[in-house]
């Protein structure tokens, strides 16, 4: 057996690890960090113009290896374990969310209250912004205030969203552009965005990928990455409730076991793997797994609904011109006095649905050559506009994580399985969250002779999370808002896991700033003890 | 190594051989099936020789995208160039409008795919045309240049009239 020794070791190797490293070393230098990930490490930048051609040409995977065959989780929307985790193909939105998401409970009765407090919060979204390299515009509305400005101007309307916004506003909503981790100048050392139209993966870097800061902590003397190394299990101490090591493997030589030891383990492995591990480390004394004296891991775990629809408009819009770039409407995160509880954002980006080559006409006869042009032409008169409202479900405590014996990787370790489920409220809400849409569609579409092509619901829950909730009372929550366990003092959980519920529009900023703020109460641990 | 690799491997070999001969004796008959289903407005033979150039290119058993909301992998599957040189014979030298309609409807292909796949070289040759960057500039006439990187500055500005 091989023992690698750390002051903290992180689990996961995803967006949440990469800042968690990364601050934690600059507020303790002499600490040595080691980030255990499962999946390879894809560096090659170098290599990413030839990866998106073959993706636009060929459909290929635009992240070649990342992913490992045997180890799928039902119920997940990302096969993608790799040093970087998802972040490596996300869009870099990085919206915020808004007071409303963590005072449910207080103004209007659901769910649940975060343990944190708006402005506190508010402060890391500025320092998540930063280190993300975030470009971006202020919202309209007083409600979504900044106590620092972006630290990057937004990305520039391109003809096609200036037309879009301009019809959407008609509507009296107001829209901005989409705040993104894209640098719109030099920045941080990486370069301006030049428009690729494929952020899912970014040739040049001006997408922000957690990749970038691994590479800079490696350069740093008591980082160590190590990847294809996968944690099975939690051990505890045999004398204390703290955790002792961490077992892994390495899987180029699985007969090696691997054991990891440090005064500090943070789980960032996201919101399937990180309770998945506490659950599979159970032991005599845990028996429901670790950290989970209140029965909550696996539990409440969330995400947003959505709604989306076509609608064509009589505007130029030249398909392509930046499909990754769209606008953001923050008027619905607030709750009008009087009115049920409904939140959403909603977004719209350019769009060529409707109008793109088909190979029969209205008649249904094969078109060929110049007669299928034609055909396109007339059809590409008008412009479309893509539209999608992210609304807030709250999740049951029966939505949940938990174990598959059925379903077992080459060690025979289970792997989880994930059913979301609403909580009663969000329920009864559905019906009216349908008809709100739809009349937000249709008062979209008055507008510029728009016509509804399509509407659609979404069958699954976006931007999931969840599964380690944070929280006060050790009874109804997994972790304080540091996303330290109640259990074990020197285990903690970072990341989208400990977030209560997954508001009404993308995650991502939100559980990085948290993650942020853990970094601090990590860091201080090593004050007093050095 | 696992069965499923090796076959992977073998399969690719074998369609990687027959890729790299395509379009073999029927360069003529792949230019000609070009004047015919892509617009006159576009050099056909070169159209054709793009084709040719993307078919030697491609990758059986490559990943395919997996990305967000999409978990399944999947590998690509092997091109039939084999039915390929079958149409293109089939089809001749001068093909008719008719003659490609009716080939197209015994493969039962209904709408043009979203990338080429294999059920007819017609509609592969076709959708690698009608689904790039190319032909949508063709379609509106200006240069968007959806797949290049373009820079931002001036994107505020409709793109710019195509120049022939």
């Amino acid at each position: 057996m091989s023992t690698f020794e750390s002051d903290v070791c992180i689990v996961g190797g995803g967006i949440s690890a990469a800042m968690l490293a990364l601050k934690l070393t600059e507020l303790r230098p002499g600490i040595s960090v080691t980030v255990i990930e499962a999946g390879r490490k894809l560096f090659d930048i170098e290599n990413r113009m030839e990866y998106r051609r073959r993706s636009i040409e060929y459909a290929e995977n635009p992240w070649p290896g990342d992913f490992i065959e045997d180890q799928s989780a039902k119920g997940v929307i990302s096969r993608t374990m790799a040093v970087g985790g998802s972040a490596l193909h996300w869009g870099g939105t990085c919206n915020r969310f808004s007071e409303e998401d963590v005072r449910l409970k207080s103004m209007f009765g659901l769910y649940t209250d975060w343990p944190i407090e708006w402005a506190e919060l508010e402060k890391f979204y500025c320092e998540a912004e930063r280190r993300l390299g975030v470009s971006g515009e202020p919202s309209p509305h007083p409600e979504d205030e900044r106590s620092q400005p972006y630290p990057m101007p937004a990305m520039a309307m391109t003809h096609n969203l200036i037309e879009l916004k301009r019809w959407a506003e008609k509507t009296g909503i107001p829209f901005q552009t989409t705040p993104q981790a894209k640098n719109t100048q030099p920045y941080d050392g990486r370069a301006q965005c030049i428009r690729c139209n494929t952020c899912s993966v970014c040739p040049t870097g001006a997408r922000y990928s957690p990749d970038f800061t691994f590479k800079r902590l490696l350069e740093r003397n008591g980082f160590a990455l190590h990847d294809r190394t996968l944690v099975r299990k939690l051990v505890l101490d045999e004398q204390k409730a703290t955790i002792r090591t961490a077992q892994a493997v390495h899987r180029d030589r699985p007969d090696e076991p691997l054991e990891y030891r440090a005064p500090v383990f943070v789980l960032a492995s996201g919101y399937c793997w990180s309770p998945h591990l506490l659950l599979g480390s159970a032991c005599s004394r845990f028996p429901n797994g670790l950290a989970n004296s209140s029965g909550l891991v696996g539990r409440y775990m969330c995400g947003h609904a959505f709604l989306s629809a076509f609608i064509e408009i009589d505007a130029k819009i030249y398909p392509g011109m930046n499909e990754q770039h769209g606008l953001i409407s923050r008027q619905f995160f607030r709750v009008p006095t009087g009115q049920p509880f409904l939140r959403h954002d909603l977004r719209v980006w350019e769009s060529a649905s409707g109008h793109e080559p088909r190979l029969r006409g209205a008649n249904g006869r094969v078109l060929l050559g110049d007669a299928l042009l034609a055909d396109w032409r007339e059809r590409a008169r008008r412009g479309t506009a893509r539209i999608r409202g992210y609304y807030d479900v709250h999740p049951d405590r029966e939505s949940s994580l938990t174990l598959d014996m059925s379903s077992k990787n080459r060690w025979g370790d289970p792997m989880p399985v994930i059913q979301h489920k609403p909580d009663a409220a969000s329920l009864a809400r559905e019906g009216a969250v349908g008809e709100h849409f739809h009349a937000l569609f249709e008062r979209l579409a008055k507008n510029d002779n728009g016509k509804v092509l399509s509407t659609a619901a979404g069958n699954y829950w976006d931007h999931p999370a969840g599964g380690c909730q944070m929280g006060t009372d050790p009874a109804a929550s997994v972790t304080d808002s540091f996303g330290q366990t109640h259990d074990h003092e020197n285990l903690f959980v970072v990341g989208s896991p400990t977030l209560p519920n997954a508001g009404c529009t993308n995650g991502t900023l939100t559980f990085t700033a948290l993650t942020l703020r853990s970094a601090e109460r990590i860091a201080e641990r090593f004050r007093r003890t050095a | 190594m696992r069965r499923r690799t090796l076959l992977g491997w073998l399969a690719a070999l074998g369609a990687g051989r027959s890729q790299a001969a395509f379009p073999g004796e029927q360069a003529e008959h792949l230019r000609a099936l070009a004047r015919v289903v892509l617009p006159s407005e576009v050099d056909a033979a070169a159209a054709a020789a793009k084709f040719v150039e993307w078919v030697r290119g491609y990758r059986a058993g490559a990943e395919m995208e997996h990305g967000y909301g999409f978990t399944r992998l999947r590998t690509k599957l092997a091109l039939p160039v084999a039915n390929y040189a079958r149409q293109l014979a089939a089809l001749g030298t001068r093909p008719s409008p008719d003659a490609v309609s009716a080939a197209l409807e015994e493969a039962k292909v209904t709408d043009l795919p979203r990338t080429p796949d294999g059920r007819h070289v017609a509609s592969d040759l076709m959708a690698f045309y009608f689904r790039s960057s190319d032909a949508n500039d063709l379609c509106y006439r200006t240069a968007i240049g959806r797949d290049l990187c373009r820079g931002l500055a001036g994107s505020e500005n409709p793109p710019k009239e195509l120049r022939r």
